[in-house]
């Protein structure tokens, strides 16, 4: 180890020595006897090394000068670089003591004529016009020089002052303060030596620019705004470097612009701890991979959006009647009905919904019809009643948009998977973690990451029998369907028969008949997901396609669930509604005889109401409190058995498995019940449909959304540490895609399955008569008609009837159908567009890079070009006068070295390369580092395949 | 250039360091108090065992090999000097200067990155990454969470996808093309050196 090290030490010497040499201004004999005495006292030390080390640095050296000669340079560059070269001088040869002194005085020479030359660009960008400009520079050249340097110097000082002020300050805050605070401090120091000096430069350049403009090839288009920039920038800057008044406010307007920096930079971070359990998310996602994480971002959006319904909801209608709306007990329908009254603080009957609850503002049947309630003459029914449909409105809005959204972002991960395990290698560790904790997280990502790469690149790699793989798949296909379809008829025939069973007397059934619909679903439910997993396994698809598979088919699955559900509903409002009438007709009878008795006993028409206790009243069973009961009641039990399997299957299961391990006779961890895993498509799944639930229940349970949402906060901790605690990863990480929009496309249809019931009933289904916003009307959307009729101008009104019209419908229709036609295929041309547009630009990009790494280019303007690119190769091109050995070299090695074992790709590339050599101003498709090669070949000639051109550091050895 | 260089004094070489490395005098300033908080015993070098203190270092898998690129080879100590030196790498680059024929590369430029960089998997400095290097890095990084089958076909995939010569081993040039996409000038700055 250590010789190497020396080595590398040496390069960095030699390094040095190219610093030097690259002064432009070497003209002057100081500088060239310099240079000399560097080489010797270097090749001194090169002796001791091995000889290649020497060669390939000599090689740098006289490579370098004359490229770097060629190019401009500022002076002020100059004076940076001369103690430079002093403090490395010193440690590459102390001997030389008269180093310094020579430098100085170069270095005030340099001072004088920099001086000159920024004074005069001073003057002249004043000017307006170009023409002048130049010849004041001109003329400004020949004033003399020590007036200039004077000037200069005490400009200088007068700079280096005041950061030496600046920097007192800063010291005793340092002193007072702690040292740890990294940022604070250098916020503090408004501007700094190198700032100042970096300015300076910039100034200069700028002002350079001005200078030789006319002579730019350029168009004058360009000129002139580049004139225009440099000079704006000039004015701008001029201020900093001068005294006084322009220092200061520059300095304050520095200052300024880092405090903002942090300000953004801390609010940035600030708006990064306020995403609710970012933290947690991406603890599980280190863990448990980004398929996982996915449901824990799904959840996420999800609560976010029920945050929101639950504000429309919560202010718009419960809100409302609590505050304005008549108090509890005051009229019938908020009042719980004698008979209950005993039994309605029971904790059975409140836990099923029944007593106070159902009589609460949790369901419909508590909102009074009273056409404006309050002060604020508020329309309740109608608001309900919009509430309502704009919470569907909203819904679609939202998961429209995110799914384009999310489309949008999933387009342009295409050019990512060039150095995948590389990039991952060498840059995924993040440098600044210094907390073991996050350490932890971070070695679990990097492992999932490469895991998740790994599947990636293993289903890549697959070679299939393709034949096989599609019979395979088609096979499972149907079998699915198989299975799809006997449990739908199953569940038809169960229900079927269930009605059967409830038009006979209850008690002659059995307990299984009566659940015999329960017990098919959940059989169903536990048989089937696994059973299509299975299936899956036959079709072979990447995992994460799979997933997407899976969950459409468990969807299908589910759907049966929620027919069955809607059907038992739809019979029970359906009887509710009989009774209803009859409980209506006999009210009315029974108020009509009322009316008549007291009207014949005291013989006037002045008839006062009944007065009977709210509680008494004979009232109708109020359908939509029952089916806003029936899909609570559901939400809650769904609550109940979700963490009961959590709290069973997952932490009782990897308790057991984790401490009986000690005392069992095989294996628990490895065998048999092992941990579990996180169940990605049941829980994604569950989500949706219980969202479903929630969308059709807020219609008849304004509290539902409520309840969701704390439903939905809860889970999110409890599943997040549950999977953290009990559950292991996959055993297949895979990467989910960036876009979760297959969730959405599933919840959007689950969103557009629960719109039809609601809409359905209120269009058609007629409300209850005695309780709900609605009571009275013949149809529920009766109150937006009445709201046209009598609340808006008559206009309005006309408008309504004229839009209602089927012949003003019709090609309403017609025209949205032509519309998203038209959209398709515009959608469709800008895709097309778009992948056209991608090629071209990865075109152009390999483009540029073969001309960029062709280094033989004998040009200036392309060599300057080249050196301004960030990336140099390590090991210089060989100067020109080697370069025909090397096209010897590659010609006689290379076809027979590639040839044998390489794929396809390195061969047409390595041809390519051959081809180009011999012309120097072709382009060459790779790095101009392997250049650096054939010196080293030269000396000796490595025959074994692989040791060739592409060796830069090779000979380094 | 009075009161400058009197904050400056404190620091040996101060000047010179400033002029070498690019950093400003606050810069300088708030290095050597961070060596002399790490030079515990003030005994004016550091050694291995001082960096350790560093939470970020020590929880870092490759850790042990930043800090040995803080020593010279042979020495078990490092000077405020080289200290500065090495951390010269992590300057962040000045966004708006061209350096249209400005000085040759400072330490902070992408390439001077990238070789120390580089210099930090290549362990036994032959100027190349080899299979056995990767390993080993792979091997702190992943740990027992990957089969050792599952490491080396990373391994080899790594080095298929950065090798151009086919000579199973990543060489610089190889190294800094298949970084060339990454933003190497905000990965390796360190912020507050701005």
């Amino acid at each position: 180890m250590p010789p190497k090290r020396r080595n590398h030490d040496i390069i960095e010497v030699e390094n040095v020595g190219m610093d030097v040499d690259a002064e432009p201004d070497s003209d002057s004999e100081e500088e060239a006897r310099r240079r000399s005495r560097n080489r010797r006292s270097k090749s001194q030390r090169k002796a001791k090394q091995v000889s290649e080390d020497e060669d390939e640095d000599e090689e740098e050296e006289e490579d370098e000068p004359p490229r770097r000669r060629g190019r401009r340079k500022t002076t002020k560059t100059d004076e940076d670089e001369t103690p430079q070269r002093r403090g490395r001088g010193k440690r590459t040869k102390p001997q030389d003591s008269d180093e310094d002194e020579e430098g100085d005085k170069r270095r005030a020479a340099r001072k004088g004529s920099k001086a000159s030359k920024k004074k005069a660009a001073k003057e002249t960008s004043d000017e307006e016009s170009e023409e002048e400009k130049v010849g004041r520079k001109k003329a400004g050249r020949a004033v003399s020089k020590k007036e200039k340097e004077e000037q200069n110097k005490e400009q200088k000082g007068n700079v280096k002052g005041k950061d030496g002020e600046n920097k007192d300050k800063k010291k005793k805050k340092k002193m007072s303060s702690s040292s740890s605070s990294s940022s604070s401090d250098s916020d503090e120091e408004s501007l700094s030596e190198g700032e100042i000096a970096a300015l300076k430069e910039q100034v200069e350049e700028k002002k350079k620019l001005i200078a030789t403009l006319r002579n730019k090839p350029w168009r004058m288009n360009k000129r002139l705004s580049l004139l225009k920039e440099a000079q704006d920038f000039v004015e701008k800057f001029e201020g900093a470097l001068g005294k006084g008044k322009g220092r200061r406010l520059y300095a304050f307007k520095v200052m300024m612009t880092k405090k903002l920096i942090k300000f953004n930079r801390d609010f940035e971070n600030f708006k990064t701890a306020c995403i609710p359990w970012e933290r947690k998310i991406k603890e599980v996602e280190s863990h448990f991979g980004s398929s996982v994480a996915s449901y824990f971002l799904f959840l996420r959006w999800m609560y976010g959006l029920n945050l929101v319904l639950f504000g429309f909801m919560f202010g718009l209608v419960v809100l409302p009647e609590v505050l304005m709306g008549l108090p509890y007990g005051s009229i019938p329908r908020k009042t719980v009905p004698r008979d209950e009254e005993d039994t309605a603080m029971d904790f059975s009957v409140l836990f099923d919904f029944g007593g106070y609850c159902k009589y609460s503002i949790l369901f419909y049947g508590y909102y009074n019809n009273d056409r404006t309630i309050g002060v604020l003459q508020y329309r309740l029914p109608l608001s309900y009643l919009l509430t309502s449909v704009g919470v569907f409105g909203y819904s679609l809005l939202v998961v429209i948009r995110t799914m384009a959204r999310n489309a949008n972002e999933g387009g342009d991960g295409g050019d990512e998977g060039e150095f995948i395990f590389s990039w991952k290698m060498f840059t995924s560790w993040d440098y600044l973690i210094g907390n073991p904790e996050t350490a932890d997280n971070k070695y679990a990502s990097i492992t999932t990451s490469f895991k998740e790469s790994i599947v990636d690149e293993q289903e890549n790699q697959k070679d299939e029998n393709i034949h096989l793989r599609r019979f395979l798949r088609v096979f499972a296909n149907f079998l699915i369907l198989c299975s799809l379809g006997g449990s739908g008829y199953l569940i038809y025939f169960v229900v079927k028969r269930s009605q059967e069973f409830a038009k006979m007397d209850p008690k002659t059934l059995t307990w299984f008949e009566n659940n015999e619909v329960e017990f098919v679903m959940s059989l169903l439910g536990l048989v089937c997901p696994p059973l299509f997993e299975t299936i899956a396994e036959l079709e072979d698809y990447h995992p994460r396609i799979a997933l997407k598979w899976q969950l459409g088919r468990i969807f299908a699955l589910f759907l049966g669930n929620l027919y069955t559900f809607l059907f038992a509903l739809f019979d029970e409002v359906t009887a509710k509604l009989e009774t209803e009438k009859s409980i209506k007709n006999a009210t009315e009878w029974a108020l009509h005889q009322y009316y008549a008795n007291y009207s014949s006993f005291y013989n006037t028409t002045d008839v006062p109401p009944p007065k009977v206790a709210p509680a008494d009243v004979i009232r109708g069973p109020c359908w939509e409190t029952g089916v806003g009961r029936e899909f609570v009641k559901l939400i809650v039990s769904d609550v109940q058995v979700t963490y009961l399997t959590i709290l069973v299957g997952d932490f009782a299961r990897a308790f057991i498995v984790r401490f009986l391990n000690y005392c069992w006779c095989w294996d628990l961890e490895a065998g048999f019940p092992s941990y579990g895993e996180f169940d990605i498509s049941g829980n994604v799944l569950g989500l949706v449909f219980n969202q479903g639930m929630i969308w059709m229940g807020a219609f008849y349970a304004p509290g539902l959304v409520g309840m969701n949402v704390l439903r939905l906060l809860t889970s999110m901790y409890y599943q997040s540490w549950a999977v953290m605690a009990c559950n292991v990863p996959h055993e297949r990480v895979f990467k989910a895609s960036r876009s979760n929009n297959f969730y959405m496309g599933l919840l959007l249809l689950v969103l557009f399955l629960s719109l039809l019931p609601v809409v359905y009933s209120m269009m058609t289904l007629a409300p209850s008569f005695d309780c709900g916003p609605f009571s009275g009307q013949e149809k529920m959307y009766d109150v937006v008609i009445e709201t046209i009729d009598q609340d808006l101008p008559a206009f309005i009104g006309n408008i309504f009837i004229y839009a209602s019209n089927p012949g003003l419908i019709m090609p309403a229709i017609l025209l949205m159908i032509l519309a998203i036609y038209y959209l398709n295929t515009v959608s469709k041309a800008y895709q097309q567009a778009n992948t056209d547009l991608k090629k071209k630009m990865q075109m152009a990009r390999e483009d540029e890079k073969n001309r960029r790494n062709n280094k033989d280019s004998t040009n200036q303007v392309m060599k300057d070009l080249e050196d301004l690119m960030p990336d140099k190769s390590l090991a210089p091109p060989p100067a020109e006068e080697e370069k025909p050995p090397e096209v010897v070299i590659d010609k006689s090695v290379k076809p027979t070295k590639t040839k044998p074992g390489t794929a396809e790709k390195g061969v047409n590339v390595q041809k390519e390369v051959s081809l180009a050599a011999p012309n120097p101003r072709r382009p060459v498709t790779r790095a101009p580092g392997p250049r650096g090669g054939p010196p080293g070949n030269t000396r000796s000639p490595q025959p074994q395949p692989g040791k060739g051109r592409g060796q830069g550091a090779a000979p380094r050895r | 250039m009075g009161s400058s260089s009197s904050s400056l004094n404190n620091v040996p070489d101060g000047q010179q360091l400033m002029q070498e490395t690019g950093f400003s005098a606050a810069h300088l300033l708030r290095l050597y108090e961070r060596f002399k908080f790490l030079d515990k015993d003030n005994r004016g070098h550091l050694r291995s065992e001082d960096f350790e203190a560093v939470p970020e270092l020590s929880e870092n898998p490759i850790g042990d090999r930043i800090v040995g690129a803080f020593f010279l080879p042979g020495q078990e100590t490092v000077d405020f000097s080289s200290f500065v030196r090495v951390l010269a790498h992590f300057r962040p680059t000045e966004k708006n200067r061209t350096r249209a024929g400005a000085q040759p590369e400072p330490a902070n430029s992408r390439n001077r990155k990238l070789k120390f960089a580089f210099r930090l998997y290549d362990r036994d400095r032959d100027g190349k990454i080899s299979r056995t290097e990767l390993l080993q890095v792979l091997r702190e990084m992943l740990g027992m969470q990957v089969t050792e089958e599952q490491l080396q076909s990373i391994a080899d995939r790594a080095i298929q996808e950065a090798d151009l010569d086919k000579d199973d081993a990543i060489s610089f040039d190889e190294f800094r093309k298949s970084l060339e996409k990454v933003n190497i000038d905000h990965k390796m700055s360190i912020r507050f050196l701005e």
